[in-house]
């Protein structure tokens, strides 16, 4: 069986090449983005909970298919548990940095965290 | 046996619908293999249904590249129940772009890419089709261009997989007499 460097011709090394820079730039991007401090929690298409990320705390999110378990800690913030079938929002890990972001699309809740340390927000916690 | 021009053309056109029939069917079985295996992390997958997209568009042309993706995802999430679904949109819209850029690529590019760069093209269509979906679709916020890169490097991994898999099956495949008069069945007679 040929390698596929066999096939690959320079047009192929270059477009891969550059795939492969812009995708590895965008995510050290993303890395290098500061820590975060507010938990945003959107359920459909508005906001429906906003938390400071250094509290621990746990949330029962209600959404079309149930309640979705938000744990924040110290590592960050994740969800623990969803009723939605594939379960990629438990397996996105942790987000604690700014414009992190956890999506439960089946159960249509998006949690994000915030930078800003809410300078003009001068409640600590908000539910609807 | 004599044969007419007709005769050759109506020949070359029916086995080039029985061709497409068999790639779909190979495609949509693919598709629905894999999405039995088990992945790190949901929606990653693959692709290895691209495979049989990259030798309809090799063997024959886009419009043959067309009805091999466009069959591929109508006929597979009807086969997994997922038909007019949210994941449906977004496979439909990846798809879209994907067979798209393949395509123009494909007509600029000619013998300067192998299947291995077009088929990167095409998964990187991809991922940036899904994520444009599930933007106007289903996550109505900004902040879901954020997991493109990650979806880029891994599209980017499983693009020169199958792009290498479709470069080999061609290599056997172009020596096939089959698909040599489905290329020329005109000029061979």
């Amino acid at each position: 069986m040929k390698a596929p460097w066999h096939f690959m011709t320079g047009g192929d090394w270059l477009v891969v090449l550059l795939l492969l820079t812009s995708s590895l730039g965008g995510i050290v991007s993303i890395a290098a983005m500061s820590e975060g401090s507010r938990v945003l929690v959107t359920c459909g298409d508005e906001l429906c909970f906003t938390a400071p990320l250094d509290q621990p705390r746990t949330l029962a999110i209600d959404g079309p298919l149930g309640q979705t378990k938000l744990v924040i800690d110290e590592q960050g913030a994740r969800i623990v548990e969803s009723p939605c079938p594939r379960k990629i929002c438990v397996s996105m890990g942790v987000a604690k940095h700014t414009a992190d972001l956890l999506a439960c699309v089946p159960n249509r809740i998006l949690v994000h965290i915030d930078g800003s340390s809410g300078k003009e927000v001068s409640y600590d916690l908000l539910s609807r | 046996m004599t044969c007419s021009a007709d005769d050759i053309q109506a020949l070359s056109r029916s086995r080039r619908q029985v061709f497409l029939g068999l790639f779909i069917a190979i495609a949509v079985s693919l598709h629905a293999f894999e999405s039995l295996l088990p992945t790190p992390v949901p929606w990653l997958r693959l692709g290895l249904a691209n495979i049989m997209t990259l030798l309809a568009l090799y063997l024959y042309d886009g419009r043959a590249a067309w009805s091999v993706s466009l069959a591929r995802v109508g006929i597979g999430a009807l086969l997994l129940g997922r038909i007019f679904g949210p994941g449906f949109w977004l496979a439909l819209v990846g798809t879209l772009f994907a067979t798209s850029a393949m395509i123009i690529v494909y007509r600029v590019a000619g013998r300067r890419l192998s299947p291995i760069g077009i088929s990167a093209i095409g998964a990187g269509g991809h991922a940036l089709g899904q994520i444009l979906a599930a933007r106007l679709l289903v996550v109505q916020h900004a902040a879901i261009w954020q997991v493109l890169p990650f979806f880029m490097l891994f599209t980017l991994f499983a693009g020169v997989l199958t792009g290498w898999l479709a470069a080999l099956l061609l290599e056997e495949l172009r020596e096939h007499p089959a698909f040599q008069q489905a290329n020329g069945a005109l000029t061979n007679q």
